[in-house]
């Protein structure tokens, strides 16, 4: 299906429907597995699709397809068949507007070949490779085109690279299994910096884990490291969508303007950092991109909206719709930032700093999270959580004493972030986040 | 299409040939609170081609334009010879296999109007919301979709199926000032549309669970003995043991391999464990894998002993063990990997009754939320439990999160009843960037001797 069948379409719903978007994205994704310090895999996938919603009779309806031989007129029949169903909603499509600027495609990432692509995984094998170690390291780049169009006029395009890699350790000792894995994902190829931080960020994990260390019990200081922080972050993540304030489930939705969290917590959704690879002008419903405060200092300000979750609140969209070739668009995040990016070099991804961001001066006795198991499960909205720790070490007089195994973490988050023991020196891009590692104090700590 | 892909396959120049293509038809239906979200159907086609030359890696590619084909089996080819490999690739020989095998639609969902799939969600919405008051919010969701699928190699294999799949699920949240509670309902089937009818009763139940445990304590955190009901039963061995006997997990690794040595102690002699491919009617079941290796009940645990696992023919050749028909893909977007499809825990002897009788104080955990591996350290949230209290089951309780460490919560199995049932259930698993892959698991009643149940979630 190719990108100029979409104008065709538009007439066709200018023709047949009241109004109506459509999204047309092409993928093409080349991917390198390194198993066992091994290059074992190379593949190419490419992927076009369009994803078509209409509005008929006030009612919202849409489909979607893959194949390259389908027709606009059956797609549009399959759409006006779903809008018959569909719920009635004033969707306020954008007109034509400016979109900002946002560099999103760099050229020597889409022409790199996959010879390039080798010399970089080889390299992160041989400074990663240790005795009794397994290295895995995947590499995938993408390059993407993505065009949105509606029937208000708005017209966008845009072009977009990404590049993520992958690197872990898998050590065996007896019926301990430790992972180490770090990675490190941009719109730009990784630069040596970049991979130095890589390769340092696991070695020193996986050096402070090689001695065990006894659990600690009870009500104590836990950091967590940018990577273990999602289990935290992820019922405010849940709080802040338009989605569930309009469910009546958001936990914050009576709250803004008031002093929630400590202080010092500050979370922005930005879709404009430079470099990043969730970075766009525009969404997927063609609002275009601006940075949104959600907690300032404490303080909740605004949640995340799509067209149609605006639609049903009576707001507007934040410019936070996503949508895939099938079903309908739905809320996400772009790049979701906590705190501030002091520290971060040009666009870089974080580099080597302290251990646990020099948050252990100070702590007689706790954690360090650097992961969890069984985030996301459970009832995550209301805040609580408890999950048995991945990789963790404890704290013992401000130093390192080894890796805890045996032990969970639980608490509440909106408890836990009234008051923030400290925010470390160490933020750094996390896939698509950025944030320092942060330290909170009276977590429950529990072990078996 | 078979001619289009045989001739692809005549001009490859690999030393070995895979191609795969689907086409898929869906349709989507779902419901949060009283409002219709969406109601869709979806076209969705693509191609898979696998390449391996001697002395050489895989090369892979996927593609949704089929007239790429030609070009896609030369970029694969290409690929493959760019990854040079000093071990080589050697795969297990497996006969090729010829089969056209049209599965039971069980009323195709072709043939159903968009709006008759919303009126059969829009009463099993209806009969959450029913349960009323506290239910503050619900989510209810029906897919279904006919596949048509081929698989062609370079040996001779050419496999031609159509697939039906039908899968309902409902949330139901309960919410009193700021305590908010979860109940969950979900159905999964290989079959068709009249297989779908008569589940509104099974809706209303997780509606009113999540009532109920709005007033449900919290189970205290400590070490009890532990009986698991079936399906969460099912949901440990999967998650917890399941992944382990996955040989892409230790074929590349010596230390892995030790630990899973064949023959080793994993449990008391209760415990026996299989993965079954070929089970009648279940949502893991097929006739081939996507290598075209034919499925099949594939013993894992027999008597407490690990006695196999579970293979591809790429691990199965670099072990010297026998392709078991594990080598499974969600979509033409990706490639094969080592994946289960039905795990179970065999069927023991004796009643629930029998497993709690002797018990003082205990935790029964029921159906699960979720659970997640690390290898050998698992954790698992239950959607509900009840105590056990003096051989009898006792009050409601929240918050049942088990965890632990595989090798040793294996070892402390030491009731199994004899009241197997599989769990047919949606969702699927996920492993490697491919979610959701149709599995089903099953299993009896389960006792586990002592268990950490974390609980205590500060609220």
């Amino acid at each position: 299906m190719s990108e100029r069948v979409l104008e065709g379409l538009l007439d066709a719903v200018h023709r047949r429907a009241e109004g109506g978007d459509a999204l047309w994205r092409r993928e093409e994704r080349t991917s390198l597995a390194f198993e066992a310090g091994r290059l074992k895999t190379a593949g190419v996938t490419e992927e076009a699709g369009m994803n078509l919603r209409v509005v008929q009779g006030g009612r919202v309806g849409v489909a979607g397809t893959t194949a390259a031989d389908a027709r606009p007129e059956d797609l549009l029949a399959r759409a006006l068949a779903s809008a018959e169903l569909g719920e009635t909603l004033a969707v306020a499509f954008p007109g034509k507007v400016p979109l900002p600027h946002i560099a999103t495609h760099v050229d020597h990432v889409a022409n790199a070949t996959l010879d390039d692509l080798t010399r970089m995984g080889r390299a992160l094998v041989q400074q990663l490779s240790r005795d009794g170690c397994q290295v895995n390291i995947s590499i995938e780049r993408e390059v993407s085109e993505t065009r949105v169009l509606n029937t208000a006029g708005a017209a966008a395009s845009y072009q977009a690279t990404a590049i993520a890699v992958t690197a872990g350790l898998v050590r065996f000792a007896g019926d301990d299994v430790l992972m180490v894995y770090d990675q490190s994902v941009g719109a730009d190829l990784p630069n040596e910096a970049d991979l130095n931080a890589l390769v340092t960020s696991i070695q020193a994990r996986l050096e402070f884990a090689l001695r065990i260390a006894t659990p600690p019990e009870g009500a104590l200081p836990v950091i967590f490291t940018p990577g273990g922080l999602t289990a935290i972050l992820l019922p405010l993540e849940m709080s802040l969508s338009g989605k569930a304030v309009v469910q009546g489930t958001s936990k914050l939705a009576g709250n803004v303007g008031e002093q929630i969290f400590d202080p010092r917590l500050s979370l922005t959704d930005d879709p404009l950092v430079p470099g990043r690879a969730s970075s766009r002008p525009c969404d997927d419903e063609g609002v275009p991109s601006r940075t949104l405060p959600l907690i300032e200092r404490g303080i909740v300000r605004g949640f995340v909206y799509d067209l149609e979750t605006a639609a049903r609140a009576g707001t507007a969209s934040t410019g936070h719709g996503r949508r895939g070739v099938f079903g309908k668009p739905h809320i996400d995040y772009s790049n979701l930032v906590l705190g501030t990016r002091d520290g971060e070099a040009g666009g870089g991804r974080g580099g080597a700093s302290a251990f646990a961001g020099g948050l252990l001066d100070g702590i007689a006795d706790g954690l360090v999270v650097g992961d969890l198991i069984g985030v996301g499960q459970g009832n995550g909205i209301g805040g609580g959580f408890s999950h048995p720790v991945a990789l963790a070490y404890r704290v013992q007089h401000g130093e390192i004493t080894g890796r805890v195994k045996d032990a969970a973490v639980a608490g509440n988050v909106y408890g836990l972030l009234k008051r923030i023991g400290g925010l470390g020196n160490d933020g750094r891009w996390w896939g698509s986040r950025w944030a320092p590692s942060l330290l909170l104090e009276g977590v429950s700590v529990a072990r078996r | 299409m078979r001619d289009r892909l045989r001739e692809a396959l005549e001009h490859s120049r690999a030393d070995y040939t895979e191609i795969r293509v689907e086409r898929t038809w869906s349709s989507a239906v779902s419901f949060r609170g009283r409002r219709l979200e969406a109601a869709t159907a979806s076209e969705d086609v693509g191609g898979f081609v696998r390449a391996l030359n001697r002395g050489c890696g895989w090369g892979i590619a996927s593609f949704t334009s089929l007239d790429q084909l030609p070009v896609m089996v030369t970029r694969a080819h290409q690929l493959s010879r760019a990854v040079r490999l000093e071990e080589p690739i050697r795969l297990a020989n497996v006969a090729p296999q010829q089969a056209e095998v049209l599965l039971d639609l069980d009323g195709d969902v072709r043939g159903v109007p968009l709006s008759e799939k919303k009126r059969l969600l829009e009463a099993y919405n209806g009969a959450m919301l029913a349960v009323g008051g506290r239910v503050v919010d619900t989510q209810a969701s029906y897919h279904d979709e006919v596949s048509e699928y081929w698989y062609v190699n370079s040996e001779g294999a050419a496999v031609h199926e159509l697939r039906p799949e039908v899968v309902l699920s409902g949330t139901a949240t309960a919410r009193r000032d700021g305590t908010i509670e979860k109940g969950l309902e979900s159905i999964g089937l290989r079959k068709g549309w009249r297989s779908v009818h008569d589940c509104a009763a099974r809706f209303r139940a997780a509606a009113e669970r999540a009532v109920a445990l709005l007033d449900a304590p919290s189970v205290k955190g400590g070490t009890y003995p532990v009986i698991l009901d079936p399906d969460l039963a099912g949901v440990f061995i999967h998650e917890a043991f399941g992944h382990l006997s996955e040989a892409d997990f230790v074929y590349e690794n010596p230390q892995a391999r030790e630990m899973m040595t064949l023959g080793r102690r994993f449990g008391k002699p209760v415990l026996n464990v299989g993965d079954n491919g070929a089970a009648v009617g279940l949502r893991g079941t097929l006739p081939f894998d996507d290598e075209g290796t034919p499925t099949q009940d594939t013993p894992l645990i027999r008597e407490g002993v690990l006695v196999g696992r579970l293979h591809s023919r790429e691990t199965a050749a670099r072990l010297g063990e026998r392709p078991t028909g594990n080598a499974r893909a969600i979509s033409f977007r990706h490639p094969p990997i080592v994946r289960m499809t039905n795990t179970y825990i065999g069927n023991g002897r004796g009643t629930f009754q029998d497993l709690i009788r002797d018990i003082p104080l205990g935790v029964y955990a029921c159906s699960a939320f979720g659970g997640q591996t690390l290898l050998e350290n698992f954790s698992f949230t239950a959607a509900y439990g009840h105590m056990i209290r003096d051989g009898r089951v006792a009050e409601l309780v929240k918050d049942v999160v088990l965890a632990g460490n595989l090798f040793e919560t294996l070892d402390r199995i030491d009731r199994v009843a004899g009241d197997f049932r599989w769990n047919q259930m949606g969702g699927g698993c996920g492993k490697g960037g491919q979610f959701p892959l149709p599995v089903t698991e099953g299993a009896p009643h389960v006792r586990i001797e002592e268990a950490l149940v974390g609980g205590d979630v500060a609220r």
